[in-house]
């Protein structure tokens, strides 16, 4: 994904540095913050399973849970605001990579969403213990990644000119 | 001792914060160049190894999926300044 955008812009240096100035900066650092935040909360939820505090774990994974949402919420409205400006997958190659990139980390972001909400059914089932909950760290790892895939793409797409 | 651990990760994720904060402010004001090429690659790839070393947890994990991981955030930074120092070269060796 990564290295389309870097062949991409290359081959068209003119339209790669014209194009961020034209992206909402103000959704692009929210949607950061917010994906930073719900690392962040993913993290103490494991912290508080491995102290045996299932309660205060589910309730850290309902607020990774909101960020999930506020994301996906806010993307939704950056994209209108895009079609508002005129801008879309057809404007120019810049605009095709980053409907590319950003719709395929939305879709992630979302089922990523959903799996959190699985896993916080199966805590609330009793199934995960202090010793063996290798599901809440399958998805805490699976929402750490979607982080890091997040915070390549912000600078590459929303400040780098 | 665990809550030591909670509070190193609150401070990483504050600094993870103002980083962010410090990207946005360079998108908005800092002029095109290589300067501000190079401060957002370092700034990349300080927070995709605070993520992979201590929320993901792999500081001390096998050497090889550490390696893996780390390696994604020197590869990528080193990319974004390759490619705005030398694009006419790179493009001219990715002609079909």
């Amino acid at each position: 994904m990564f290295i389309v955008y870097f062949l991409a812009k290359v081959h068209n240096p003119e339209i790669f540095s014209e194009g961020p100035t034209k992206l909402s900066t103000l959704a692009g650092t929210s949607n950061t913050l917010i994906m930073l935040t719900s690392s962040f909360f993913v993290v103490r939820a494991v912290i508080s399973m491995r102290e045996d505090k299932r309660k205060s774990s589910v309730r850290w994974l309902w607020a990774a849970v909101t960020c999930g949402v506020l994301y996906l919420i806010i993307k939704y409205f950056e994209y209108e605001w895009n079609t508002a400006q005129g801008l879309s997958t057809e404007t120019n190659i810049f605009y095709a990579v980053y409907y590319y990139v950003t719709f395929n980390h939305f879709l992630h972001v979302g089922w990523g969403t959903a799996a959190i909400i699985w896993v916080i059914y199966r805590l609330n089932t009793g199934i995960y213990t202090k010793e063996e909950h290798e599901g809440l760290i399958n998805i805490a790892l699976y929402w750490h990644m979607i982080d890091l895939a997040w915070i390549t793409i912000f600078p590459l797409l929303y400040v780098i000119r | 001792m665990q809550m030591t651990h909670i509070k190193f990760i609150e401070i990483l994720w504050i600094v993870l914060i103002v980083l962010t904060l410090f990207s946005a402010y360079m998108a908005e004001q800092a002029k095109p160049g290589f300067d501000s090429v190079a401060i957002m690659a370092l700034v990349l790839a300080i927070k995709g190894r605070i993520i992979v070393d201590y929320f993901m947890e792999l500081k001390h994990s096998h050497y090889i999926l550490r390696t893996l991981m780390q390696l994604y955030f020197y590869v990528i930074p080193a990319l974004i300044i390759l490619v705005y120092l030398f694009p006419d070269q790179i493009a001219a060796w990715t002609v079909l």
